[in-house]
């Protein structure tokens, strides 16, 4: 007993205290939080713009332009692999770009627009028209409309599902290992091939992953109450 | 004030409103009845063009608000409109839920819109009601604080689209009494109701419309007291 538990304090060591390895974590961490909180921003932004863009509508009717290029897009990124969005981001649209992090929070936060736009779309839809015709006829226009009565409400729809959106982009991030940028499971892949020992790495990573998304679970539970108050009766 | 010219609407295959002419003089209240699916909302909604008529004008002031170069935005500042379902902005609080508009188009600052809001809420007695949520409201409170919404834009006329088809009963009468003041006051109101009772009490003219058309249009009194068509007879002993 006393053997083994003086080799899990070994491997311990090995892993998160030798070489001061942890620091190499915390990059890690650093690395995957950065890409996912530009890549989260870009894709709301994306994401909303993309919605509005499906939603517009010519009088008679038809499909806008805007509404087809909106198609297009959500086709197309849905459509491949975000591991190869990746790649193609990396090796052939912006190869010469030195900064790994920005290439790689454009591709992602390219990627996560699609998936907010329909979010975002359904949360627009689940508002009652009626809100919009009152905004409307008191002479606001359609964006102010919009802006200040329709997304408020559209956004309060759509949290649950954009907070899955985010916890799914944090942890897809992993992928950018493979134009090897040092993010933690990077890290943490890297460091088990160093000391021959998978165990310690790995459920280390994994636990931060863990922790650091039931730390935003609980902060974003705390804004969508917030946001609920205008419900309360 | 408002004239309406062979005003047609058309969802589709289904005609609507088959033609249309009319002329709201200033200080008038139109009370507007008819059965369900003859065409009474759309023609209260083609007047602020929430409805794009098919075809026929509209004008307001002697400016022709169905003239695409017309900005319409600045035509509905000056018309109110208060729906059935009342339609208060669900997240924003009452004040600015009757701030947002006035101040936003520019007409008012904050403080002045802040102002007017009060001093109509004090008519309505729901001042105590300001800082609340309208999921907080009765139905009767809401539909009044949509009134002094639309109140809060000083606007030339009112349209009413079944403003009390939505409420408990108890809650008929406080919005009512309001609509009465308001035109006690002098506004020129349209109003689309089921309350005969109301349009026998305030109303300058009544229209019947059925299949589209103004089938009849009267004063209160010839209206429900000597109704020629046939249509309207058949209605009246319906609903009286």
């Amino acid at each position: 007993m006393a053997e083994w538990w003086s080799g899990v304090q070994q491997k311990f060591i090995a892993a998160f205290i030798t070489g001061d390895r942890w620091q190499l974590y915390l990059k890690g961490l650093g690395t995957t939080l950065e890409i996912a909180v530009f890549a989260a921003i870009l894709g709301v932004v994306l994401g909303t713009l993309l919605a509005l863009m499906k939603l517009s509508k010519k009088q008679d009717g038809r499909k806008t332009a805007a509404t087809v290029v909106a198609d297009i897009y959500i086709d197309i990124i849905r459509g491949t692999p975000s591991v190869l969005q990746l790649l193609i981001m990396w090796f052939i649209i912006m190869k010469n770009c030195t900064n790994g992090v920005l290439v790689a929070s454009l591709s992602f936060g390219i990627n996560s627009g699609a998936y907010v736009a329909e979010i975002i779309r359904a949360g627009i839809l689940a508002v009652d028209p009626g809100q919009a015709e009152a905004g409307r006829s008191m002479g606001l226009s359609g964006k102010q409309t919009m802006q200040y009565i329709v997304l408020p409400q559209a956004f309060k729809n759509a949290l649950p599902p954009i907070v899955n959106e985010f916890i799914t982009l944090i942890k897809e991030t992993a992928i950018v290992g493979y134009v090897s940028l040092a993010d933690l499971t990077r890290v943490a892949n890297q460091v088990s091939s160093r000391t021959y020992e998978a165990f310690m790495p790995l459920i280390g990573a994994a636990v931060i992953y863990f922790i650091v998304i039931k730390i935003l679970t609980i902060l974003l539970g705390k804004l969508e109450r917030r946001m609920r108050r205008s419900d309360n009766r | 004030m408002i004239t309406v010219k062979e005003l047609k609407k058309d969802f589709g295959e289904n005609h609507v409103l088959r033609g249309i002419d009319y002329e709201i003089e200033k200080g008038e209240k139109i009370v507007i009845v008819g059965p369900s699916g003859s065409g009474k909302s759309t023609f209260l909604r083609c007047l602020n063009l929430l409805e794009q008529p098919t075809s026929g004008k509209i004008w307001l002031d002697g400016e022709e608000i169905t003239d695409p170069k017309t900005d319409i935005n600045k035509i509905r500042q000056k018309m109110g409109m208060v729906f059935q379902h009342f339609n208060l902005f669900a997240n924003l609080s009452i004040m600015d839920n009757i701030t947002l508009a006035p101040v936003r188009l520019g007409l008012m600052t904050k403080e002045e819109a802040k102002e007017k809001a009060l001093s109509l809420l004090k008519r309505v007695n729901l001042v105590d009601k300001a800082d609340a949520w309208p999921a907080q409201l009765s139905g009767g409170q809401k539909q009044r604080i949509a009134i002094v919404r639309s109140l809060a834009m000083n606007p030339e006329v009112m349209l009413f689209d079944e403003p009390t088809s939505a409420l408990d009963p108890e809650m008929v009468g406080e919005v009512l009494e309001v609509m009465k003041e308001l035109a006690e006051d002098g506004m020129t109101m349209a109003v689309v109701t089921h309350e005969m009772a109301f349009a026998k009490e305030v109303a300058t003219k009544c229209l019947f419309i059925d299949e589209g058309i103004i089938m009849e249009e009267n004063t209160p009194d010839a209206f429900f007291g000597s109704p020629q068509s046939p249509r309207l007879q058949d209605f009246l002993s319906k609903v009286l």
